[in-house]
């Protein structure tokens, strides 16, 4: 049979195709973003601890843009959790419905936006904000965190459902006929056994989050502010550091500056994904 | 309102879980008032250029300076980066996951399963900045028209985005098929890769549209790759070797000019149309996957 | 042989190193301004500007750390933008208002004069350009460098963004005002229009003078060699000034970034960013 042999090669040469060239970019990016590797990448010329601490202003180092990133994921997340466990929970729990119909498919939507849309609809925001009720309001870390934790909301609803729906029907028997009330069940049983599945989504929204670029460049992320200010004010991020860098380098050492931040941000991202999927997978069977 | 319809047996005795679950409605609510708010405010923006009679934007010329506010360039773009993504991406996942199906190959499947919950988690800029060093140069290099920065860089680096996606989405579902029907088509004579060629896939043909549409959706909606990679010109052309605007790199683009020329309204037009095609390809997708009794995609 | 550019970086240096060490002992004085000042400073806008931008900041949040300075870049329109919108405190142009800008309550201060100059990959071997050339490359009708004496390679055009001042400037003053050919590249900024030019050997583009240094070469223009000392005295054509805007009079903490920007210290950043600094007005 020539087709199917012809299909065992293709299979092959596929998979062979991906390896190589997917080792070829991030083996690229490590060889690059290695020797940047060091306290003058992340401090520049300032004493780390003065910088650490915030003491000293850090140039030349993307220590603020660490911390930037981390700031606003953590916002978004904060914002995003209980909405998007709620909603996950509830449509996980809730009877079938009209109302459930129509919040999966609004889940499912919001899953499917494109980012930078994201991006253009907090700037409009602000905006429209600021003519009728905020006079003060501007792009800031804020509206970038608010921005990706709508981004974020469908990872951890899904999620949640996913990790729920795939628990045994017995557990639930078993619980009620206990004589435990639904709330109870949910509380005490449900939720502590989707506990893996559920956290596995919060890492996932955690990397998605911070490996977003083109919400944050719309709505707040610049190329020079130092660390984090507030939640008013604009701050530096990995994801546009790398953009902003590898476009407009001035010095071989603001390349490295870009390859350093490539490389802390995958390391970031990839182990928040591998981990979380680790974690999906172990619970529901489910990849991804 | 408490969604417990049932009498509580602790009466009177209000426990935290019974609080949680008397908020989830709210929340459940509350996620989907935003989620109408956020389509409400991009319609409200869009609508209006759609309908004001300015016919420019309908035309495939891009020059703001002359008052012409065409966007066609800019959809022409994405739709040719969107569909042969997808199409050069579609084949790939179908070896990659006819891979992963083979019994013989179970330990290089694991490796690559695990490669791609890896690659899901790869930065779009981490993948934009390698091929700005690598692939540019290489393409400017070896075909000797022009700078490198071309339509096709952007359509071979979105490939390597949207693959984890599709594959992930394929072998959810064909390795149940596999475990199904494997030990009696075996047992009929079947070899691995007949099995998967002539029982498998054209079973999973619904799942692989679905997941052809999920790599569309992603395909059409990344912003950083084009940016970087696709070189920007506003034109029309159907060489791949061009340098060529998408519309979301258009709109990345354009947010810095004026607020009250039609430049900034255009960009609300190419909103909605990114809009619209991202909701239609998700409820086709949604369709497919409840009809063939797939899991759904969660990302 | 020395470079031209190498010499007018020597040149430049020459006269930045009394003009660093004045500023070392004027520093005292010029941060002095912001002492009982503290809050947030945003500013937006022009991407020629950031390298002056940059260094101001740096130098007064160093001795003021209750400053946050932060800089975007985005180009003209976006500074423009975002000053008259009060999103930014200054909004950075590299032309001058237009009319519908300037209705919005928007106060201009120019700072430095600045060329735009036609930048080349310094392996070509092109080094002197017409105007009519440039106009003709840019309307597409030279698509080849052989047509100037180079090698047999396509030209590869490089643009700026229609926000960009130094497009607008451009268009108008080495153009006049004649069309660019959509299969132009497309790049957001100076930094980024350099570092293309510099990668590619066919390219050509255009960015401020202030941004050319040994990675791209200016090929000389109608036989004048587009440098600090032809901007300043007008004998090269293509120049502009560079503005910084802001909604209404100044007050506080921007009032004293403009002052500072018209210091001694400031004008020595402006210097060493390749411009020319002007004195307020």
């Amino acid at each position: 049979m020539i087709s199917s042999r012809l299909f065992h090669l293709w299979c092959l040469f596929s998979a062979l195709l991906l390896l190589s060239v997917v080792g070829l970019l991030l083996g690229f990016i490590v060889v690059k973003g290695y020797p940047a590797m060091g306290v003058t990448l992340y401090f520049g010329q300032t004493a780390p601890l003065d910088g650490l601490l915030g003491l000293a202003p850090i140039w030349d180092g993307i220590w603020p843009a660490c911390v930037g990133t981390l700031s606003v994921v953590s916002l978004a997340l904060l914002l995003a959790l209980f909405p998007g466990i709620g909603c996950g929970i509830w449509l996980a729990q809730s009877a079938p419905s009209r109302c459930r119909e129509l919040l999966t498919l609004a889940v499912d939507i919001l899953a499917g936006f494109p980012s930078i849309l994201m991006g253009l609809f907090g700037f409009t925001l602000i905006l429209l904000l600021r003519q009728y009720l905020l006079p003060n309001a501007n792009t800031s870390l804020l509206l970038s965190a608010t921005c990706l934790a709508l981004l974020i909301l469908p990872y951890l609803a899904v999620t949640t459902r996913t990790a729920l729906l795939a628990l045994p029907p017995s557990l639930m028997i078993t619980a009620q006929a206990l004589g435990m009330s639904r709330s109870q069940t949910l509380g005490y049983v449900l939720l502590p056994q989707a506990i893996r599945g559920i956290s596995g989504g919060i890492m996932l929204a955690f990397g998605r989050a911070a490996e977003d670029t083109a919400v944050i460049m719309l709505t707040g992320a610049v190329a020079n502010a130092g660390l984090p200010g507030g939640l008013f004010e604009r701050y530096e991020a990995l994801p546009f550091t790398i953009f902003y860098y590898s476009a407009q380098y001035q010095s071989e050492d603001e390349l490295q500056l870009a390859f350093g931040a490539a490389l802390t941000l995958l390391f970031i991202t990839a182990g928040l994904f591998s981990l979380a999927s680790a974690l999906l997978h172990r619970t529901t069977g489910n990849t991804l | 309102m408490i969604a417990d319809k049932r009498p509580p047996l602790n009466r009177g005795n209000v426990t935290g879980s019974d609080r949680l679950a008397a908020l989830l409605p709210w929340l459940a609510g509350g996620v989907f008032g935003t989620i109408v708010a956020v389509f409400l405010l991009l319609g409200y923006f869009a609508l209006p250029v759609l309908f004001d009679g300015n016919i420019t934007l309908f035309s495939p010329i891009w020059r703001p300076e002359q008052g012409q506010y065409g966007i066609m360039a800019m959809v022409m773009a994405s739709v040719m980066l969107a569909i042969l993504a997808s199409l050069i991406a579609l084949p790939l996942a179908v070896g990659i996951c006819g891979l992963c199906l083979f019994p013989q190959y179970r330990r290089i499947a694991a490796l690559l399963r695990a490669l791609m919950r890896l690659m899901a988690g790869v930065p779009t800029v981490v993948y934009g900045i390698a091929a700005v060093f690598l692939l540019v140069p290489w393409l400017r290099d070896t075909l000797h028209y022009g700078s490198g920065f071309c339509l096709l860089a952007a359509i071979l680096m979105v490939v390597i985005l949207i693959l984890p996606v599709m594959i992930m989405l394929l072998d959810s579902h064909c390795r149940v098929l596999m475990q199904q029907l494997y030990p009696t088509a075996s047992a009929l004579g079947m070899t691995s890769s007949q099995i998967i060629l002539h029982l498998i896939l054209p079973s999973s043909r619904p799942v692989l549209a679905a997941s052809t549409l999920l790599g569309l959706s992603r395909a059409i909606g990344d912003t950083l790759l084009p940016l970087m990679l696709a070189g920007n010109a506003p034109q029309l052309s159907a060489n791949l070797l061009d340098s060529m605007r998408t519309l979301t790199a258009h709109i990345a683009l354009v947010l810095a000019t004026d607020s009250h020329s039609a430049e900034y309204n255009s960009l609300f037009a190419a909103g909605l149309l990114l809009l619209s095609v991202s909701t239609v390809t998700t409820i086709l997708i949604r369709t497919i996957t409840t009809r063939s009794g797939a899991r759904s995609p969660q990302s | 042989m020395l470079s031209p550019t190498f010499l007018r970086n020597l040149l430049c240096s020459m006269l930045f190193i009394p003009a660093a060490l004045l500023s070392i002992s004027a520093s005292a004085t010029d941060t002095d301004r912001f002492a009982h000042l503290h809050g947030q400073l945003n500013i937006a806008g022009g991407t020629a500007h950031i390298p002056v931008m940059k260094q101001a900041a740096r130098a007064i949040m160093t001795a003021n750390p209750d400053i946050r300075i932060t800089i975007a870049g985005g180009g003209s329109g976006v500074g423009a933008q975002q000053a008259a919108k009060g999103l930014a405190e200054i909004g950075n142009t590299g032309r001058a208002l237009k009319p519908a800008e300037a209705a919005q309550g928007l106060v201009s201060f120019p700072f430095a004069i600045d060329g735009v100059a036609v930048i080349l990959n310094p392996t070509n071997p092109v080094k002197a350009l017409s105007s009519q050339q440039v106009a003709d490359i840019y309307a597409g009708k030279i698509t080849n460098w052989q047509t100037l004496g180079g090698a047999d390679k396509t030209i590869n055009l490089f643009t700026r963004d229609e926000a960009s001042g130094t497009r607008a400037v451009f268009v108008k003053k080495l153009l006049h005002n004649g069309s660019v050919v959509t299969k132009a590249n497309v790049v957001p900024s100076n930094g980024a229009m350099k570092t293309a030019v510099a990668r590619d050997p066919a390219a050509i583009g255009y960015s401020s003078v202030g941004y050319i240094d040994n990675t791209v070469v200016a090929p000389t223009l109608d036989g004048i060699h587009p440098s600090n000392e032809a901007c300043a005295n007008g004998h090269y054509p293509v120049v502009r000034k560079l503005y910084m805007n802001t909604k209404g009079e100044p007050q506080g903490l921007t009032r004293a970034f403009i002052d500072f920007i018209y210091s001694p210290q400031g004008a020595g950043y402006i210097r060493s960013s390749g411009y020319i600094p002007l004195a307020q007005q």
